[in-house]
């Protein structure tokens, strides 16, 4: 009889004759519930006298009695205004999918799929009114008053209840466009919610049709995932108690249908453990989303040997004694010949070959290494800053090379800059003419491919046709990227100077990008929700990195290579693993979008900050928050780790770069098994002494921070004044 | 942003002081002034296009007056034309399940720059040198003529063999697309003397780029290819494979 009732309901609705679909639905969704069967002839009474196709209707629910209280799945799409003030409940749904709860009972869903208007999206699902709107301000007030009556340690549990419950329900009705109800539900209730959901109500508060809400992807994943919240098993068993034994359980399978709850066993939480996980836009994350194995240990360096220079040696032998040139053995690459088990094997995933110049540059890197200043709470390191004059507000992006020898600034007018920061200029290669001519042989062939006539210390590269928002070089100094808001990522010579490849895949602003420390692959994260892996020899991505409910504005490799974090305008980080594309970690905690990460040089743990002004280290092995750094008041765009990891150097929009003592945030952490079971840690409030200092500029926002290779820290920024 | 002054002067129009008003609301508190006359304009311009479009079909379904329907249609029109959004998330989802079976693929070592297939390059010349002598053209040609690397050239690898002009057209042409009327066109690269020289180089280089050839550039004279454009190009990609010289479209004199 399910068949016959679907077969009724689309008959009448090709016949136009909505009102009584309605009815029918209503009739058939109460005969399953065994409401009075007075209120049921009196309803089919007064519709019969005023709509005429009715009465062919009315016949056909009596005969229906024998539908069981189990769950009608009957979805159709209902254009008609809806019948106000009505003591019973409309139903409506949504075309492509059909579930139903029938009040408390979890039915079956039904198969019927009834394809009625396709211009309905996929993805909504349906949202079956369960009861009444005027009375959702009655259910939702009624669960307040019970959680704020409900005893202490219960409580601070039990509210997070009520910022997802109140978005759904403000949702549902929304959606099923009961829109004065909706407003007065949002005006009396949302004041209510904790004050780090305000963005999110505010942009909420706008959504005030139906129609609105189908542009809004963000709003959609939210309407279709569900949002994960971790409650101990006492006071869940307390909450399903109190809601199952009320008659009106709405409440009840909205809890169902749209959040996820992860029971732990064992304290419930204090309001200040809850505070600084929460806030993302999906809740929390699971715990079995942060159980995976993740190799976060380094890739062993190739050995090889340093040979010693006669510079090197100048202050060391005053005595006159006979120097004694050993080669060096390349230290980092020699300490242990056993496989760290944390790090990945050396070919999970394929990394470039090195070539003689990138040998070349590591001697460098190890030379340089010898002459670096030990930084730590006593020996802060000094600060360069460069200021870009002039911008107008255009600065956008900036990075610096890793031997600290070019600066590249992207702008808000769609060119990238490259100066030189040393006193060497920047050249372009000579013309295929002029090379015929040099000798090849030569030992400085290097210096002289290159022509003088073009050298100067700033270079402008054209080419994007919207502000540049991301900017990267390559660990080899070769290569520069670019990201910007026309939806490209260009590759850029930085031998000739001129754009190579322009890889296409975002259609929309991507934010942010970055070269791998190898080399070869690089990242890209945009405003379609989701970040690439690139290889710059294919002009189609390698992965793609889907998961995010919102923007991904800051995208970061692993010093492994093998990981890739993103942070997003949701508000959770995510790390995801280059080989498979999974996501291995979800970190939740900010209460703002993510601008910055940055990795430790160790590859154990993870900064981030965003626009909470909060900066949270992160333990990627347990996947636990291990810290949280208060101080600054504004957007964090820069976060750097020094060389060795003991400093971490934090930009913000505050005009100032403060220094936090890394070494003493890592060291003591608690591991128990209870802390990785649940994730539930207990963060020291010792923001105050972690900061070693802070240093003001005068109005210039923090963009960029960069440790040279001797723990120099450059800092970078665009004057504003005001 | 600079701040702005908060309260818009008493003598702003109403409707600046409504889209303040808006801006507030939204919680945007720091905003240039000329934002607010940057969102009138487009409200204004998007109001009129869609009540534009609401009136066509309201006239074409006949009715006396626009109404809310009408209204409704011409947004949903608009919506789809002017305003995309992204993708949806299980369709993210799907293609990212796709795109991340495939393994990634193995780096060939010592393969120069690593750069994609030159068509999806933007190295290739976006220009083409002016012939003195007037030319029928038959086609419009291509101005941007890829180049070719190792791979491409399927055939004839080296360029033709001098002294054979007519008979050879040149197979890569064809590969650029529009053969155009070859049959007797001199495609050859032809040097006026110091052939020899040329010899021997040519067989030697695999990447010959000078072969490449727009095909409006046809008539008598044609590519000329200077000896020290030949060698240089053998020296140039011997010395440094890092380095790609887009130069050797400067070859395209003309006689």
């Amino acid at each position: 009889d399910r068949q016959t009732l679907v077969a009724v309901l689309q008959f009448l609705r090709r016949s136009n004759l909505r009102e009584s679909e309605e009815i029918l639905r209503r009739e058939a969704r109460l005969l399953g519930d065994d409401l009075g069967a007075a209120a049921l002839r009196g309803s089919v009474a007064t519709i019969a006298s005023s709509s005429p196709g009715v009465a062919a209707v009315a016949a056909v629910p009596p005969g229906k009695g024998g539908a069981g209280a189990g769950a009608v799945g009957s979805v159709s799409r209902v254009g008609g205004r809806p019948l106000p003030a009505e003591p019973l409940g409309t139903e409506r749904g949504c075309a492509s999918r059909s579930v139903s709860v029938v009040l408390g009972h979890k039915g079956s869903v039904s198969g019927v799929v009834v394809e009625d208007q396709p211009d309905v999206s996929a993805v909504l699902s349906a949202y079956n009114q369960q009861g009444d709107p005027t009375l959702y301000e009655e259910y939702y007030s009624g669960l307040k008053h019970f959680i704020e009556c409900s005893l202490d340690c219960h409580r601070a549990e039990l509210s997070q209840l009520f910022y997802p419950l109140f978005v759904h329900m403000y949702l549902e009705l929304v959606y099923n466009q009961h829109e004065s109800e909706a407003k007065s539900f949002f005006e009396r209730f949302h004041g209510d919610q904790e004050c780090y959901y305000q963005d999110d109500l505010r942009v909420l508060s706008s959504l005030t049709k139906k129609e609105h809400m189908k542009g809004n992807e963000t709003m959609l994943d939210f309407r279709t995932s569900k949002f994960v919240l971790r409650i101990s098993r006492d006071s869940y068993q307390l909450l399903k108690r109190h809601l199952q034994e009320k008659q009106n359980n709405q409440i009840w399978n909205i809890v169902q249908e749209h959040l996820y709850i992860d029971i732990f066993d064992g304290m419930p939480r204090s309001k200040q453990q809850i505070d600084a996980m929460v806030g993302s836009l999906a809740g929390e994350a699971k715990r079995e989303a942060n159980k995976a194995k993740v190799f976060f240990g380094l890739l062993k360096e190739p050995e090889f040997d340093v040979p010693l220079d006669d510079e090197d040696e100048e202050g060391e032998n005053e005595e006159g004694k006979p120097k004694k040139k050993k080669p060096k053995k390349d230290s980092v690459g020699s300490k242990s010949k056993k496989q760290d088990p944390n790090a990945p094997p050396q070919n999970r995933i394929p990394l470039p070959e090195l070539k003689d110049s990138d040998k070349l540059d590591k001697v460098m890197n190890v030379k340089e290494a010898a002459r670096r200043v030990r930084l730590g709470p006593e020996c802060l390191p000094s600060i360069c800053f460069y200021t870009f004059l002039n911008a107008y507000q255009g600065l956008t992006a900036v990075d610096i090379t890793d031997d600290s020898s070019m600066i590249v600034g992207g702008f808000a007018d769609s060119t990238v800059r490259v100066w030189s920061v040393t006193p060497k200029k920047l050249r372009s290669v000579k013309t295929a003419a002029d090379l015929s001519l040099i000798d090849k042989e030569s030992d400085d062939v290097l210096e002289r491919i290159m022509d003088e006539k073009t050298a100067s210390e700033l270079k402008i590269l054209y080419g994007h046709s919207g502000p540049v928002y991301g900017t990267s070089f390559s660990p080899d100094r070769n290569y520069l990227l670019s990201c910007s808001e026309d939806g490209t990522v260009r590759l850029w010579s930085l031998q000739t100077f001129t754009c190579l490849v322009g890889y296409k895949g975002h259609n929309y602003p991507v934010w942010d990008t970055q070269f791998s420390p190898y080399g070869y692959y690089f990242v890209s994260g945009g405003h379609d929700r989701v970040a690439r892996l690139w290889a710059t020899d294919h002009y189609q991505p390698l992965r793609i990195f889907a998961g995010h409910l919102a923007d991904v504005t800051c995208t970061r490799f692993h010093p492994n290579s093998n990981y890739i974090a993103t942070g997003s305008a949701d508000r959770t980080v995510r790390l995801w693993d280059v080989l498979n594309g999974n996501c291995v970690r979800i970190f939740t905690g900010h209460k703002g979008p993510i601008h910055s990460l940055a990795f430790s040089p160790n590859g154990r743990f993870l900064a981030t900050g965003a626009t909470d002004g909060r900066v949270l280290l992160w333990d990627i092995g347990h996947g636990l928050m291990v810290g949280e750094l208060k101080g600054h008041t504004d957007t964090i765009y820069a976060l750097r780790f020094s060389r060795d990891g003991e400093i971490l150097a934090s930009g913000s929009m505050d005009n100032t770069v403060r220094l936090w003592d890394a070494f003493k945030a890592f060291e003591d952490l608690e591991t128990d098994d209870f802390t990785t079971a649940t994730g539930h840690i207990n963060l020291p409030e010792n923001s105050q002494e972690l900061l070693l200092g802070t240093y003001m500029t005068k109005s210039t926002p923090v963009v960029h921070l960069h440790f040279t290779r001797r723990n120099l820290l450059l800092a970078a920024g665009a004057y504003s004044s005001q | 942003m600079e701040a702005a002054k908060m309260a818009s002067p008493k003598s702003a129009p109403k409707d600046a002081q409504v889209m303040a008003q808006i801006l507030k609301d939204m919680g945007i508190t720091e905003y240039e002034p000329r934002v607010i006359n940057q969102m009138l304009e487009f409200a204004y311009r998007y109001v009129t296009t869609i009540l534009e479009d609401a009136k066509i079909y309201s006239s074409h379904a006949k009715k006396s007056s626009v109404d809310a329907d009408d209204v409704r249609l011409a947004i949903q029109c608009r919506t789809d034309q002017s305003f995309t959004s992204p993708p949806p998330r299980d369709f993210l989802l799907d293609i990212a399940r796709q795109k991340n079976q495939t393994p990634l693929p193995l780096i060939k070592p010592y393969s120069g720059p690593r750069l994609p297939p030159d068509r999806y390059c933007l190295t290739a010349p976006n220009y083409r040198l002016k012939s003195l002598q007037k030319k029928v053209s038959s086609s419009a040609g291509r101005i941007t003529v890829p180049r070719l690397s190792v791979g491409a050239v399927s055939s004839r690898p080296s360029t033709p063999t001098l002294g054979t002009p007519s008979a050879q057209t040149v197979s890569v042409s064809a590969k650029v697309g529009t053969p155009v009327s070859l049959t007797g066109q001199r495609f050859t690269v032809q040097i006026p003397s110091s052939q020899a020289a040329v010899k021997s180089a040519t067989p030697t280089t695999p990447t010959v780029q000078n072969v490449l050839i727009n095909p409006s550039l046809i008539g008598p004279k044609n590519i000329l290819i200077t000896t020290n454009m030949v060698s240089s190009q053998n020296t140039a990609n011997e010395s440094n494979p890092l380095k790609r010289k887009h130069e050797d479209d400067d070859d395209y004199d003309n006689l």
